[in-house]
C-alpha cells in the first residue's frame, strides 16, 4: 500500500474521535533511584482516539505504558479507566485493554494458533466463538497459512502482526502499542501502519502508540504527546504543533552549523531562499523541528 | 480465578507435551544413577532402619526426584519472566494472582507426580516390594504441592537467574542431602537432627518412606506438611501480587 493511501486513512481517523475519556492519567510519576523516568504526566485518551506518545529513547515511554497496563506499579499519580481507579479495579480495566509490548512476549514454543488460544482462555473466551475469533485474527494478520507453525520460525514482521491481533482478540476498547515497528524493514513497517490504521478505523479502538519515529507519529496519530526526560513537553495535533512553529523551514548551511528559519508560507521561504549566499534548502517542517525547538536537542540521530 | 488456572495449565502442558520425551528421559537419569550407584553398588547387603538399603532408598529417591521436578518449575518461570517475557501475558490478562499461582502449582505437582511414577517403574524390576496406600499418595501430593509453590514463590522473588541458581545451590541441594533422602536421620547428632527437622523435606520423606514400607508413621508429620503447604502457597501468592504491580 502506498504512502498516499496511508495518509488518507490516517486523515479519516482524525475526524471520528469520540469525546468521552476512556483513560485519564493524572500526575503519573516513576523514579528509578534518583532518576525520574516519568514525571507528573497528565493526559486523557478519548474513545476511538489515536494518540502518539513521541519521544527519544529513554524519554519514559515504555515506563509509562508499563504503568498503564499493570506491569509496573506507579510511584505516584492516578490512572483511571472509564472513571475507575486502575489499581483498585485492575481486572475490570484489563478486560478493556489490549497490550503490545516493545519486546515480543509470544510463546516461541507454541504455534500461532496456540498463542491465540492461550490468550482466549486467559480472557475467558470459550466455546465455538473462540475458534471463529482465532481464525478471524489469523486472517486479519495475513497469517492463515502460518497458524500451525511454531512462533520461533516467524520473521520479525509476522511476529509483530501476531502480537497485535492477539492483543485484539478479546476486542479491547483501548490498545497500547509500544514501539510497534521498531527494528522492522521500511516496507514491513508500512504494512503494519496499514494494519494499525484499519484497527482504529474499523473497530473504533482507541490507540495509544509510543514511538521515536517522527514519521510514524505524523502519519498515524490525530494527537501527539511529546515526552522529554519523563515530562510532557508539548501536546497537540501534528499539524497544530507544526503550525505554531511555521509550516516551512529554510535550512541554511553555514560553516558553524545548520541554521533553521521558519516561515508560515512556502512563498516566504522561497523568497528568502532567493537571497541565500550559502547552500540553502526549503522543506516542510516536521515534529522533529518541534521537538528540537522545545528541547534544544534532536530526537532521531 | 479459573481462567487463570486453565490458561496457565494450557500453556505449561502444551509446552511440556512438546518436549515430554526429552523431559522424561532427563528426569530419570539422575535417580537411575543414584539407584545403581548407591542402591546396587554401595548398598548391596547394607540394611538401614531394618530394611535392605535399596528398599530404604526408593522412597527417598521418589522424594528427591519429585522435589526436583516440582521445584524445577522455578527455573522455567525464571526464563519466561526474564528472557522470553511470556509471564507478562499472564500479568496483562484479567486473571487473579491466585489463578496464576494455583495453575503453576498444579503444573509443578503434575511434573513431580510423573517423576514419582517413573521411579516406581524403574524400581520394580529391582524387586522392591511396594503396596500403594492412600497415605503414600496424600503425602506425595502434599510434598509436590509444597515444593511447586515454593518454586513459584522463589521464582517471583529473585531478581535474576543468578539469584535462582544461588537458592538451588545453598538451600535446595543441601536439603536434599540432609533431609533423610539417602540415610536415616537417626544417624545425625541430635542438634543437627533438630535443625534438619525444620525442613519440609525431612517430614515428607519420613511419611513417604513409612507409607512405602507399610509402617505406622508419627501423626505429627502430616499436619506439619499441611502447615508448610499453607505457608509456601501464601508466600507464592504474595510474591505474584508484588510482581503484578
Amino acid at each position: 500500500m502506498g504512502d498516499a493511501q496511508v495518509t488518507a486513512a490516517a486523515g479519516r481517523a482524525r475526524s471520528d474521535g469520540g469525546t468521552s475519556a476512556v483513560l485519564e492519567v493524572a500526575g503519573l510519576s516513576k523514579s528509578f533511584g534518583s532518576v525520574r523516568a516519568v514525571d507528573a504526566l497528565t493526559f486523557a485518551l478519548a474513545a476511538g482516539e489515536f494518540v502518539g506518545l513521541l519521544g527519544p529513547n529513554g524519554a519514559g515511554k515504555t515506563t509509562t505504558i508499563k504503568m498503564l497496563t499493570g506491569l509496573m506499579r506507579p510511584g505516584a499519580g492516578t490512572i483511571r479507566y472509564y472513571g475507575r481507579d486502575f489499581l483498585r479495579f485492575p481486572r475490570e480495566a484489563k478486560r478493556e485493554i489490549g497490550v503490545v509490548q516493545q519486546i515480543s512476549n509470544l510463546d516461541r514454543d507454541l504455534t500461532a494458533r496456540e498463542n491465540l488460544t492461550l490468550h482466549a482462555i486467559l480472557h475467558g473466551l470459550g466455546g465455538a466463538g473462540r475458534r471463529d475469533r482465532i481464525e478471524e485474527a489469523l486472517r486479519f494478520a495475513g497469517l492463515e497459512a502460518a497458524g500451525d507453525r511454531p512462533v520461533r520460525t516467524f520473521s520479525g514482521g509476522m511476529g509483530r502482526r501476531l502480537v497485535i491481533v492477539r492483543a485484539l482478540l478479546h476486542e479491547p476498547k483501548i490498545l497500547f502499542l509500544d514501539e510497534p515497528t521498531v527494528g522492522l524493514d521500511p516496507q514491513i513497517r508500512r504494512d503494519l501502519w496499514d494494519l494499525i490504521i484499519r484497527i482504529n478505523q474499523s473497530r473504533k479502538t482507541a490507540i495509544l502508540l509510543t514511538t521515536h519515529y517522527i514519521e510514524e507519529a505524523e502519519r498515524l496519530c490525530s494527537r501527539v504527546l511529546i515526552l522529554n526526560d519523563g515530562r510532557l513537553a508539548a501536546e497537540g495535533s501534528p499539524a497544530g504543533l507544526k503550525r505554531g512553529l511555521g509550516r516551512f523551514v529554510l535550512e541554511i548551511l553555514r560553516e558553524e552549523g545548520l541554521e533553521e528559519v521558519f516561515f508560515e508560507t512556502r512563498e516566504e521561504a522561497v523568497a528568502r531562499l532567493g537571497v541565500c549566499t550559502t547552500s540553502c534548502k526549503v522543506r516542510e517542517s516536521t515534529l522533529e523541528d518541534v521537538f528540537l525547538k522545545l528541547t534544544g536537542r534532536r530526537m532521531e540521530r | 480465578m479459573w481462567n487463570g488456572v486453565r490458561g496457565v495449565l494450557y500453556r505449561e502442558l502444551k509446552v511440556y507435551s512438546k518436549r515430554a520425551g526429552k523431559q522424561l528421559l532427563a528426569s530419570s537419569i539422575s535417580p537411575l544413577l543414584f539407584l545403581v550407584a548407591f542402591g546396587w553398588g554401595f548398598g548391596r547387603g547394607v540394611t538401614m532402619e531394618g530394611v535392605p538399603y535399596l528398599t530404604f532408598l526408593i522412597p527417598g529417591l521418589i522424594a528427591m526426584s519429585s522435589l526436583n521436578q516440582s521445584y524445577g518449575i522455578a527455573q522455567e518461570l525464571n526464563i519466561s519472566r526474564f528472557y522470553f517475557h511470556v509471564f507478562d501475558e499472564f500479568l496483562i490478562a484479567p486473571v487473579t494472582p491466585l489463578g496464576i499461582v494455583l495453575g503453576e502449582t498444579l503444573y509443578g505437582m503434575f511434573r513431580g507426580l510423573l517423576s514419582a511414577v517413573l521411579i516406581l517403574l524403574i524400581a520394580l524390576p529391582f524387586g522392591v516390594p511396594f503396596a500403594p496406600t492412600p497415605v503414600f499418595f496424600a503425602a506425595l501430593a502434599l510434598h509436590t504441592f509444597i515444593f511447586a509453590s515454593l518454586g513459584v514463590a522463589l521464582a517471583m522473588l529473585v531478581q535474576d537467574h543468578a539469584g535462582q541458581a544461588a537458592i538451588t545451590n545453598f538451600v535446595i541441594t543441601p536439603m536434599i542431602f540432609l533431609g533423610g533422602t539417602f540415610f536415616s536421620l537417626e544417624r545425625l547428632p541430635s542438634p543437627l537432627q533438630l535443625a534438619v527437622s525444620l525442613l519440609p523435606l525431612s517430614h515428607s520423606v519420613r511419611v513417604l518412606r513409612d507409607a512405602f514400607l507399610g509402617r505406622a508413621t508419627d501423626p505429627v508429620h502430616l499436619p506439619v506438611l499441611l502447615l508448610f503447604a499453607g505457608g509456601c502457597f501464601a508466600l507464592a501468592l504474595l510474591a505474584v501480587k508484588r510482581v503484578e504491580a
